[in-house]
């Protein structure tokens, strides 16, 4: 009887509904966590798998030695290389190219490289403006490689413990 | 075989019946208990030395290699009990010592047998940590290359040489970690079969050099071929990646090629990306070659074909498919001619009425089992590897071979080489008719020396002997005659009698009627028309070239040269762009070769082997069947509605319905025409020469046999009268042609004779390849 | 006399309420729903035949792909079927993770349905604060494996992976929008371990939960919405082969978690929320209570993973690549792994079916070996199907209105009903 006499207060006065307004209203003067990308970005953990890139020793020479694991192991058949031997013998590509519309960034192809050649990066910014961009070949992989090979190494080395 | 002279064993708790006598490793292979294994095959001797198929033997003391352990009634053996696992897995660790860690790098990797059994019985982990030997690695050539590394020391390699190569060109020296698998000197591996030490290798230590870092296992889908160069028709896989033929691997086939090819089998599907490929059809316009669409082309070559009707003429490809032969001499009946042949470099025609339809004579299987074999003009070592290496193992068997040539062979087996000039051949021959007993006027006044008395003696006596007739008696001026009294010996002394025909599809072409003097099925025509030789002899109007070069292809290059001199209407269906085919035509449409068409090959002993198409052709090419279909219905002959290439296929069946081959000589000529003057020219097509695809196949040509091919062969005696020295340029003269070659002094020349090599450009301005020739020094 | 005739609409595919690409073909009378008829296959991207032309390992990127708002799940019932078909099993600190995770994923599926649920009823609010908090969690699924949304963190025989030692922090550099003092200030959680932070989160979840019913639980319109919407008796529920929270809602105390305990849920503490009445509200409860069960298993987890460091791969090189630095010195190892990556490995013949209690039901797999390194046939037993099967059954009578509340109730994902 008391219950019903309380309920019926309860909602005559949306008391209900003014407990949620409190939620949103305290909501409203507490602090924003709000992240304004792009001025500010969120945190990227070492083990991101965004952009990929292919890497070099530090003498300058390619690491990749087209064993096509990468290839092989690629569950979207994304990754296609084509390779003969180089002037001095040893087994290197022609063609390595990585179709980023058909990628699903799995890492499969960076767990498989014996060499640590292929690698996913911590870029996540990139477009595309024409059809034909998607297709990223050898030149601009290394090209990657290259500018972010400092962050790759540091990343590779602290994750090295783990794999 | 009997039950009762079977042994029972139990291997892993199953019971199976074996011959005495046989290894432990054939019978579980023949049940399908697979036990691993490095240094067994099955084609070659046991040596047991990989010691990975050591397997527990009840009541032994210790576990037993299978491979060498003979099977005995009640023997009880477990492959996979802890005792084998633990034998196999050690001596699989021991094997991963010094194995380099190639896998990445390395060509076997994923179709690797020390991958596959050390994932399947090897240890998971390594516990070597010490440094690993390193092996200079050898030059072998152009075809095998090698990264010695890599060896387990099977010997695969090694005992291949020394049993089926029949060279011991490779060996190894050292012991222990010391031993080293090499060739003997520095030299390279130049058997005509050396490529299947690729297949036999189960490392990467010798792969393949044109495939070399090419493409993986796993990316290449497996498709059917057949041999497209020799009468074996060798059963092959072509491995394809994105519509590219990337390498040929030998299909198992006990009855025609057993488990290896010819290196020219293997290694001559790289003209499928030869430069020299044509890709879209060209036509020459004041003596310009111009490029021009399909539509075009076609609509010109039947214009052309129309033009020259009942005059055409039409020379194809011994090698061409069975569909092509058909179409090529159903298209040419139809436009109202018969002068089609496909026997370019044959010699000889007076024996066009009988035999009926030539072949080998008998099954390729059954020549290692002969006793006796004569060879007449041939050299089946180059020319039909396969079936060389069959002829051997007969050899090795303990059959006497014989072989009656203008010239000494290098053979890899003993036998009685025969050395005569081209007349002396058809006297020899003669000689052993009549001592065999051979009646007719040639023979009667033949000479019998003591060479024929014991050759007829070894075939009168001969459980099992055949004679073959070979590539040099096709092209032999009298070749007729020496087809009458082989047929005759035969006969009398029940011998096999066959012969060894250029191209992979001679027997098919005689089938499909590509052939003056045949209708399809091999039945006679009424209106013969005019063969290879006749029609080179006087002035060509139009003519249709399928798959030939008629100037490099052919009996007489100076024939071909003047009888093309001024012709306007020839259209050539080629897969490559020569430029002595330029010469020739007017007009070249691309077709397919090889693995981009479909089609049927009619091997020597008569198997019909169709296989499809794995790629698509290069450029604007077109199968060569589609491109005669459009020309048959474009110069409105009737009949030329097919849809593919089975139904052309049904067509040539159903008129061979109950057709055998035949090699019976009926008549026979044996009226000798050919004269020898004081130099005679004995024209041989070397191994890489024989037709237009191997003769672009690049690595083939860098090999030494293709290298020492344009050379002029004389023995000591005959270098004398011409006062010839070993390595001299010398000018060949032949008719009104010239050609520029080097001296070679070869004992094992007949006399007064001279081995010039044909179908190559250095003496493709040469007249034929018997006959007359002058030297002139420079 | 005018013909009184059934309208046919057409709702979606491209509804925003029709969770992803749903099109329903309503047969309305007036206001009121005669016969709704759900056509799928929009979102077909033939996953089950795909698995069976690629090696086993080489399909768990595209079980994240099923059902997108629950990946480790789906990656679990496949890697489950796996160790099944091959007989083993993952080592117990994998087991923890991988409970942890699920969990993890559980909450947030949770989140996702919440939020849009209550956004296609007209609750604006929760769903912003639902992100928030998944924010945090996808942060959990970055430190781990890599990536947000589709982790491919889980291998037959454990995890890819141990969890990473530091999470990473924002740049602590002032932007014009925020002073360096506050951007630090948002570290705060960060400067331990992965479970430093994830129990962080822990701590404040329950009180986020409270705050998502008050906003929802006794609101008056939220609960005209649903009380009594879809009701589905117990009985039915079973014969419609109902599972997770959807079977639960009816009464019935279902969980494999519980009832075919896998991973190490045998060895954490949890309840079964169960509902009473069958209807869209008492299945709306039992996922909130079902958050914070997930959020207390995380809890225990974290405790047990904090004591227990030790592998998280099986030790088995035929199955398991061997670490980095032994493949690139060890013969062995570079074969296994040269192999493994090209080839995979073998499982025996058989068939096996495996299922875990992912967020929206059984999350089942049946594979079939042939003795090859790929499946001969895969099945996928997705939850979302057998539930939206029953839709005709669940609106009919009710108003168009009520077809979006009925959507959210089930937690369509097309993901994993198109396969």
């Amino acid at each position: 009887m008391i219950n019903a006499v309380k309920n019926y207060i309860g909602s005559l006065f949306l008391f209900e509904l003014f407990k949620g307004l409190g939620v949103t209203g305290r909501y409203l003067f507490a602090r924003k966590f709000t992240v304004q990308y792009p001025e500010e970005k969120a945190p990227v953990s070492p083990r991101f798998r965004g952009l990929h890139a292919l890497r070099r020793y530090p003498n300058g020479e390619e690491r990749c030695i087209s064993c096509k694991l990468c290839e092989a192991v690629c569950p979207a058949l994304a990754i296609t290389i084509e390779a003969e031997p180089r002037a001095d013998g040893s087994r290197r590509t022609t063609k390595y190219e990585i179709d980023l519309f058909k990628c699903i960034y799995c890492g499969f192809c960076e767990e498989s490289c014996p060499v640590d050649s292929i690698v996913l990066s911590r870029v996540y910014e990139y477009c595309m403006e024409e059809n034909g961009e998607r297709l990223i070949g050898k030149e601009r992989l290394l090209e990657l490689g290259d500018k972010h090979e400092a962050q790759l190494a540091t990343d590779r080395a602290e994750q090295a413990k783990y794999r | 075989m009997t039950d009762e002279t079977l042994v029972t064993i139990e291997v892993d708790g199953r019971e199976l019946k074996a011959r005495p006598g046989a290894m432990l490793i054939e019978v579980t292979d023949a049940a399908g208990i697979n036990i691993p294994r490095f240094c067994y095959h099955k084609k070659l001797s046991v040596s047991a030395n990989c010691r990975m198929c050591l397997v527990e033997v009840e009541k032994a003391p210790k576990p037993m290699p299978a491979c060498a352990t003979p099977v005995a009634n009640g023997m009880k053996v477990k492959t996979r009990s802890p005792t084998a696992l633990a034998a196999q897995k050690g001596t699989l660790e021991f094997l991963l010592i010094n194995h380099p860690l190639d896998c990445p790098i390395c060509d076997q990797g994923g179709e690797c047998e020390l991958q596959d059994v050390a994932m399947g019985y090897g240890a998971g982990v390594s516990r070597y940590i010490e440094k690993k030997r390193v092996v200079s690695d050898p030059d072998i050539g152009p075809l095998v290359a090698t990264d010695m590394t890599r060896c387990i020391h099977c010997t695969r390699c090694v005992r291949f040489g020394a049993e089926i190569a029949g060279i011991r060109e490779m060996g190894a020296t050292g012991r222990g970690e010391h031993m080293k698998i090499g060739t003997y000197i520095q030299s390279s591996v130049d058997s005509e079969l050396s490529g299947n030490i690729i297949d036999l290798c189960p490392v990467g230590a010798l792969t393949s050099k044109p495939y070399r870092f090419q493409a993986r296992a796993w990316e290449l889908t497996q498709s059917d071929a057949v041999g497209p160069h020799d009468a074996v028709g060798s059963n092959l896989y072509l491995h394809v990646r994105r519509d590219k033929v990337m390498r040929v691997a030998p299909r198992g086939n006990e009855a025609v090629n057993e488990c290896w090819i010819s290196d020219r089998d293997r290694f001559s599907y790289e003209a499928l990306e030869s430069t020299a490929r044509l890709k879209r059809p060209l036509v020459k316009e004041n003596g310009k070659w111009r490029e021009l669409p399909w539509d075009e082309a076609l609509d010109l070559a039947a214009g052309m074909l129309k033009g020259a009707g009942a005059g055409l003429k039409t020379l194809i490809s011994p090698s061409a498919t069975l569909e092509e032969l058909y179409l090529a001499q159903k298209l040419t009946r139809g436009l109202g001619s018969s002068h089609i042949d496909h026997r370019l470099r044959q010699g000889d025609f007076r024996n066009d009425a009988s035999p009926a339809l030539r072949w080998l004579g008998m099954p390729i299987a059954e020549i290692e089992r002969l006793d006796v074999a004569v060879v007449v003009g041939g050299n089946p070592r180059k020319d039909q590897p396969l079936i060389g290496h069959r002829l051997r193992k007969a050899a090795m068997a303990g059959a006497s071979i014989t072989y009656i040539n203008p010239c000494k062979f290098d053979l890899n087996y003993g036998a009685d080489q025969q050395v005569e000039s081209p007349a002396g051949m058809v006297k020899r021959l003669a000689g052993l008719a009549k001592a065999i007993g051979v009646t007719g006027e040639l023979v009667a006044n033949a000479v019998v020396d003591d060479q024929c008395k014991a050759l007829a003696g070894q075939l009168k006596n001969a459980g099992k002997a055949a004679i073959f007739l070979g590539n040099i008696a096709n092209a032999h001026p009298d070749l007729a005659v020496l087809e009458t009294l082989a047929g005759r010996i035969a006969t009398a002394t029940n011998a096999f009698f066959g012969f060894l025909q250029e191209g992979a599809n001679a027997v098919g072409a005689q089938l499909a009627g590509a052939a003056p003097h045949r209708l399809p099925g091999g039945k006679a025509a009424e209106t013969q028309g005019k063969n290879a030789r006749r029609m080179l002899s006087d002035k060509i109007e139009g003519a249709l070239l399928i798959g030939a070069d008629p100037a490099l292809d052919c009996w007489d290059p100076s024939a071909v040269r003047q009888s093309f001199s001024n012709a306007k209407d020839v259209v050539a269906l080629t897969a490559f762009r020569t430029r002595s085919l330029e010469s020739c035509a007017n007009l070249m449409l691309p077709i397919g070769w090889f693995a981009e068409s479909s089609g049927t090959l009619v091997n020597g002993q008569g198997d019909w082997q169709t296989f499809a198409g794995a790629v698509s052709p290069i450029g604007e090419a077109r199968p060569a069947w589609k491109v005669l279909r459009v020309l048959g219905n474009l110069t409105d002959v009737e009949g030329f509605d097919y849809q593919n290439s089975a139904e052309v296929l049904n067509e040539v069946r159903a008129a061979c319905e109950g057709v055998s081959l035949d090699n019976a000589i009926g008549e026979g000529c044996l009226d000798v025409q050919f004269k020898e003057g004081p130099l005679t020219r004995i024209g041989y097509v070397p191994l890489y020469a024989a037709d237009v695809a191997v003769r672009h196949a690049p690595s083939l040509q860098r090999t030494a046999n293709a290298a020492d091919s344009a050379l002029l062969r004389v023995n000591g005696a005959t270098a004398r009268i011409y006062a010839l020295s070993s390595g001299a340029p010398i000018s060949v003269c032949q008719g009104n042609g010239e050609a520029q070659l080097m001296v070679c002094i070869d004992e094992g020349i007949a006399s007064d004779c001279a081995l010039v090599p044909a179908g190559l450009a250095a003496t493709g301005g040469l007249g034929p390849m018997f006959g007359e020739i002058t030297l002139e020094k420079d | 006399m005018a013909e009184i005739r059934n309208f046919t609409l057409n709702f979606g595919p491209q509804h925003p309420s029709a969770h992803g690409v749903l099109r329903l073909v309503l047969e309305m009378d007036g206001e009121q729903i005669m016969r709704a008829d759900p056509h799928v296959g929009l979102l077909h991207r033939g996953t089950e035949k795909l698995a069976e032309t690629k090696p086993y390992n080489q399909s768990i990127g595209y079980m994240d792909r099923l059902d997108y708002v629950s990946m480790m799940c789906s990656e679990h019932g496949y890697v489950l079927a796996i160790e099944k078909l091959l007989g083993i099993e993952a080592p117990i600190r994998a087991l923890y993770i991988r409970t942890m995770f699920d969990e993890v994923t559980r909450i947030l599926n949770h989140l996702m349905w919440l939020g849009t649920h209550a956004l296609d009823i007209g609750a604006m609010t929760v769903f912003l604060y639902c992100f928030r908090e998944r924010e945090d969690l996808m942060d959990c699924y970055e430190a781990v494996s890599g990536a947000r949304m589709h982790a491919t963190y889980y291998r037959p025989g454990g995890v890819y992976r141990d969890l990473p030692d530091n999470m990473p922090r924002y740049e602590e550099k002032a932007s014009k929008w925020h002073s360096e003092a506050e951007i630090r200030r948002r570290n705060d959680a960060r400067h331990g371990s992965l479970l430093d932070f994830l129990e962080n989160f822990c701590e404040r979840f329950d009180k986020y939960v409270e705050e998502y019913e008050t906003l929802l639980t006794d609101n008056r319109i939220w609960k005209q919405r649903t009380v009594g919407i879809a009701v589905v008796s117990p009985y039915r529920a079973k014969q419609l082969g109902f599972t997770g929270p959807m079977l639960r809602g009816s009464g019935i105390a279902w969980d494999l978690r519980k009832k075919q305990t896998y991973a190490a849920y045998d060895q954490v503490e949890f309840d079964i929320p169960v509902g009473r009445n069958g209807d869209t509200y008492d299945r709306y409860l039992v996922r909130m209570e079902e958050m914070r069960q997930s959020n207390r298993i995380v809890k225990q987890c974290i405790a047990w993973l904090r004591r227990n460091p030790g592998p998280v791969m099986i030790d088995d090189p035929k199955v398991a690549p061997p670490k980095r630095d032994q493949m690139k010195q060890e013969m062995e190892s570079l074969i296994h792994h040269f192999k493994l990556f090209s080839e995979g490995y073998c499982p025996p013949p058989g068939e096996v079916y495996a299922a875990v209690e992912a967020p929206k039901g059984e999350f089942g797999v049946y594979l079939v070996s042939d003795g090859a390194n790929k499946p001969y046939r895969m099945k996928i037993r997705a939850p979302g199907f057998p539930h939206l099967a029953a839709m005709d059954e669940m609106v009919r009578g009710h108003m168009l209105s009520d077809v979006t509340a009925v959507i959210g109730t089930m937690d369509i994902v097309f993901g994993e009903i198109d396969r």
